[in-house]
């Protein structure tokens, strides 16, 4: 009963904040005639009304993470849809529609995690086959596959598959096998191998950008599988390991040539129109917001190449202001930190959320910090927020992982494939 | 379970770590917003007033005045483009900004302002009072230190910009006061207190030098006396009404004033002293007196010998002594105080932020002590008495303490008059010092300046 | 400036809200689990341990779930897990053995009552009781 409530009470809530924001739209905003306003309220609200039906159909445990999801894709729908005026940004709708049917997707493959831990082949194969269609088909050391009607960024679509790859279960870590006096895990060197070959491919493509991400989800499943095979790393050790590693970074960063350090620490006032006019752009747009922003469809920053995705969290800044576009950051932190209020129930799963939150937070943290040069600046998106149709997919397959992680199915696969399993282990 | 506590584990690091960087990100936008702004096409500074509310200044360049009615404290005020560096606007760009990160740039009309202690009035006049002649004057309350008057000539109107900037004459886009020049004779002022400070003031008086039209110095220089038929023997009182060449000089030679004891004070009273008579001098780095952030030269002078010829003209205030107006008159102030303690001026009265609020207000500060108080006493006696017997018609209506100067430039090609005191007056305590250069070219007269501006002050 | 002030103080109700939500579901996930989990609890004379996820790691190691500080239990002694309702429990490589009801196994089913011997630790295997 109590479900029921909760259901209902959050069904509202989405609603009341999407409205509250329209609202502001209607007051604030920059239009040319109110249909403009009403057309995207509309729109906006049909979404969540039709959402709200279809999803008790699938019968989860748990939604707070879908509605989150709906609250944040909604969000970012009124967020593009005001930039530059108010209009109806339709090719966002669209890939906000394609996020939410591919976090159904991520839920429905990843829910039963015996089923899924069966098909790391197919997972390994799918990034081989990424890289391949990379090296093929991907223009001069680019990362887009142009068709024309649609240009596809095929490295995102690695993330999602990197993380299911390096989501490991205890008891793979425990089939352990004797090599030269080393007892080894073979899925901890695979994983290890595959992150090595997409990191120097990425490198080599010139993708710095998603190199970071493909680190931390790395990273994030290094830290959960290295207590395991031999049982020898006390949390000393790792302590001790993880500061020695930071203050080589530190000194790594003191000692480093005067032209990485220039990369570093790059002086964007000196030049405002030059190296750095995207990130001098977005500050000043932060900077004439202020805390509560210009009104919607008001600011300056949509005339500046890539404001609706590389430099988006300073567009929402001027528009909505740095306290909204703080708090909407927030809530992309919420989904993904919502394992940690109802924690999974198998360790495959709760690596695989380690996986998606270290992937998130590390997109975050490049899209936002570089865009206001307290990083270098990449290029990389904003899970949800920027537009850009592979990005939204594949963050939606990522949120996905998370309600999988939330409404487990514990089941047996198939008799077979499970006595298979036994063999194995025994 | 500790498995799955773990997976939570790293997720919380890797968000706190997020949560760190975004705390820095909104604590560094919101410190460095108000230098984000500044590159922003949409930015307007705030407003600089005068003490009586006049608009002297402002962010929009809506000053709705006749032409050039800004013209006496163009250079002073300054603008934000760039071309004058030393002056209020450029100096204290960040506290006339019109923008807080709380309301964004949407205050369109916002309150930041600088309040100055000019009066723009008395400015005007004393501008006027110049007659179009190149110089500068500045003036200031020396009990308080509110800088009332500080204007120069030629200088600009910013409201006409700088079209034709290349055709201006040289120094209109400095406020010249406060900048270095040679003292003349005003700088007895200094070698009076000097002798004052070594010998005392009996001593002083005991001494008496002849002067018979010029002096032959202990190494052979020869320091003429603008009196070529000589002034006799006189003591200091009559020397300083005299301003007389052969007994200052004589008096710098005297085996009674060494020359360490004569470096040690002029190093106390803000002197840069120089003990070496090589030209190419290891660069020292150049202090300067800040007045509100504007930078003031600060004097210097090169003593090497007490007989040396070069030595005693620098006590004269010819050679190589320079002094800027705004130090010279701050001097006056250490006398007129009777302290010995210069007021140090000041130009901003207060400051408020784009909401209105004051955030800053002046408080009156002093300097170390430059000497005596007896000294102070023995020579305001002296300039008073001065003012007394010589400027009783030229500035009538004040009791004014006084020391005029000619100091030759151009390597004598021209004649800067210059006149510096004060007004022993406790409810008009107003010390000043004027230069006007070229004084043969031009109709004005040094004491009608004053005059002038004193009558404009006083109004 | 007050409808954004407005909606961001809508935006943290609503966070909150769905906060609150996920709590509620994690309490009903909990009911949903110990039915899945057939509400098996792992008991020695000191401790009660609670079987939370469906794999279960038995050593004496800090890291292992449910920790054994006793020398002769290896570092990672044995795993439990769980397939609907169904609770095994593996020996992975330990040194002194695993026994369930004093026989030696290796991989095998657990029923309600079992006792798990480790080393010198036994465990009881039993249904859930209600805390007090």
């Amino acid at each position: 009963m109590s479900g029921v409530l909760s259901y209902l009470l959050s069904c509202i809530f989405v609603v009341a904040v999407h409205g509250s924001m329209l609202m502001s739209v209607y007051n604030n905003g920059n239009y040319a005639s109110v249909n403009d306003v009403i057309t995207l309220s509309a729109a906006v609200v049909l979404l969540d009304a039709v959402y709200f039906v279809i999803m008790p159909f699938f019968k989860q445990r748990t939604y707070a993470v879908d509605f989150m999801l709906l609250l944040i894709l909604n969000m970012s729908m009124i967020f593009q849809s005001c930039f530059g005026g108010v209009h109806f940004e339709t090719k966002h709708f669209i890939t906000i529609i394609a996020a939410l049917v591919s976090c159904r997707i991520g839920y429905i493959l990843c829910r039963n995690h015996r089923w899924i831990q069966t098909k790391k082949k197919f997972l390994w194969a799918g990034i081989g086959i990424l890289l391949v269609v990379i090296f093929l088909f991907t223009g001069d050391r680019s990362m887009w596959i142009d068709f024309g009607f649609m240009s596809i960024q095929p490295s995102e679509f690695i993330k999602p598959l990197l993380v299911l790859a390096c989501a490991t279960s205890i008891a793979e870590q425990q089939n352990r096998h004797k090599v030269m006096e080393f007892n080894v895990v073979y899925d901890n060197l695979i994983v290890f191998g595959i992150t090595a070959v997409v990191i120097l491919f990425q490198w080599w493509c010139r993708d710095l950008g998603s190199i970071p991400t493909f680190a931390a989800i790395y990273a994030s499943c290094f830290f959960m599988r290295i207590c395991y095979p031999k049982a020898k790393f006390s949390r000393k050790t790792i302590i001790i390991a993880g500061s020695v590693v930071a203050v080589a970074a530190i000194i790594g960063i003191i000692l480093a040539p005067a032209y990485v350090k220039a990369r570093l620490f790059a002086d964007i006032w000196s030049n405002p129109n030059e190296d750095g006019y995207q990130q001098t752009k977005a500050l000043i747009a932060i900077a004439e917001g202020g805390w509560f922003g210009k009104g919607a469809g008001n600011g300056f920053l949509h005339e500046v190449f890539a404001y609706e995705s590389d430099i988006v969290f300073a567009t929402i800044s001027e528009e909505w202001g740095l306290l909204f576009a703080i708090m909407t950051v927030f809530m992309l932190l919420l989904i993904v930190a919502m394992p940690l209020v109802n924690p999974p129930r198998s360790y495959y799963h709760g690596t695989m959320c380690a996986g998606v939150c270290a992937a998130f937070t590390m997109q975050m943290a490049l899209n936002i910090f570089g865009s206001c040069n307290m990083i270098p600046f990449t290029g990389v998106t904003l899970p949800f927020i920027s537009a850009g149709g592979s990005s939204m997919v594949v963050s939606g397959l990522m949120i996905g992982m998370i309600v999988a992680a939330q409404s487990p199915v514990f089941a047996n696969p198939s008799k077979k494939k499970n006595n298979k399993k036994k063999r194995r282990k025994v | 379970m500790k498995s799955i506590k773990r997976c939570q584990l790293v997720m919380t690091l890797f968000l706190l770590g997020f949560l760190v960087g975004l705390g820095v990100l909104t604590a560094r936008i919101y410190k460095d917003a108000p230098f984000y702004i500044t590159h922003s096409d949409n930015y307007r500074l705030g407003r600089v007033y005068d003490r009586y509310d006049d608009v002297l200044f402002d962010g929009t360049n809506k000053i709705d005045k006749p032409a050039n009615y800004l013209i006496d404290v163009g250079n002073l005020i300054g603008d934000d483009k760039g071309q004058m560096e030393n002056t209020l606007v450029a100096q204290n760009i960040d506290k006339l900004s019109n923008y807080s990160f709380n309301s964004g740039i949407n205050s369109k009309d916002g309150k930041a302002a600088i309040y100055t202690t000019l009066d723009h009035t008395a400015n005007r006049a004393a501008y006027n009072a110049f007659q179009g002649a190149d110089g500068c004057i500045a003036a200031y309350n020396y009990k308080t230190g509110e800088l009332l008057v500080c204007t120069s000539l030629p200088n600009i109107d910013i409201r006409n910009g700088y079209a034709g900037i290349e055709n201006m004459k040289s120094g209109t886009l400095m406020p010249k006061a406060m900048y270095g020049t040679v003292p003349g004779s005003t700088q007895k002022v200094s070698t009076v207190i000097t002798a004052m400070e070594i010998l005392g003031q009996e001593g002083l008086f005991a001494k008496s030098y002849s002067c018979g039209g010029y002096f032959m110095n202990g190494t052979g220089g020869k320091i003429d006396c603008h009196n070529s038929w000589g002034h006799g023997t006189q003591n200091i009182q009559q020397a300083v009404e005299n301003s007389c060449n052969p007994f200052f000089a004589q008096l710098i030679e005297d085996g009674d004033m060494p020359l360490e004891s004569i470096t040690e004070v002029y190093t106390r009273l803000g002197y840069d002293v120089s003990n070496s008579k090589d030209e190419e001098d290891e660069e020292t780095e150049q202090e300067y007196i800040d007045i509100d952030g504007i930078q003031c030269f600060k004097a210097s002078t090169t003593l090497t010998d007490t007989s040396d010829f070069s030595t005693q003209w620098g006590c004269i205030g010819q050679g190589e002594t320079l002094a800027s107006p705004i130090q010279l008159m701050m001097w006056q102030s250490a006398i007129a105080n009777g302290t010995g303690k210069m007021t140090m001026p000041h130009l901003i009265e207060k400051v408020t932020d784009v909401e209105g609020n004051v955030t800053e207000t002046a408080h009156t500060e002093y300097s170390e002590q430059l000497f005596s108080s007896e000294t102070a006493a023995s020579v305001k006696q002296i300039l008073l008495t001065n003012g007394a017997n010589h400027y009783q018609y030229s500035i009538p209506g004040y009791k004014v303490a006084i020391k005029s100067g000619t100091a030759q430039v151009k390597n004598g090609a021209e004649e800067n008059a210059l006149l510096v005191g004060f007004v022993d007056d406790k409810d008009f305590p107003i010390a000043f010092c004027v230069v006007l250069e070229n004084k043969y070219s031009t109709p004005a007269v040094a004491e009608n300046i004053v005059t002038t501006m004193l009558n404009s002050l006083s109004r | 400036m007050e409808v954004t002030l407005y909606t961001a103080a809508l935006l943290d109700i609503c966070a909150i809200v769905l906060i609150f939500t996920s709590y509620m579901e994690k309490r009903s996930g909990k009911k949903v689990w110990s039915k899945l989990a057939n509400d098996m609890e792992l008991a020695d004379e000191n401790h009660v341990y609670h079987l939370e996820c469906d794999e279960i790691l038995i050593g004496r190691h800090a890291s292992a779930d449910i920790r054994l500080q006793d020398m002769s239990v290896s570092r990672y002694h044995a795993m439990l897990n769980v397939t609907d309702g169904k609770w095994m429990i593996t020996d992975i490589g330990s040194k002194s053995g695993l026994f369930v009801n004093g026989e030696p196994v290796r991989h095998v089913r657990i029923y309600e009552g079992d006792v798990i011997t480790l080393g010198n630790r036994n465990l009881i295997f039993r249904k859930r009781r209600v805390q007090k």
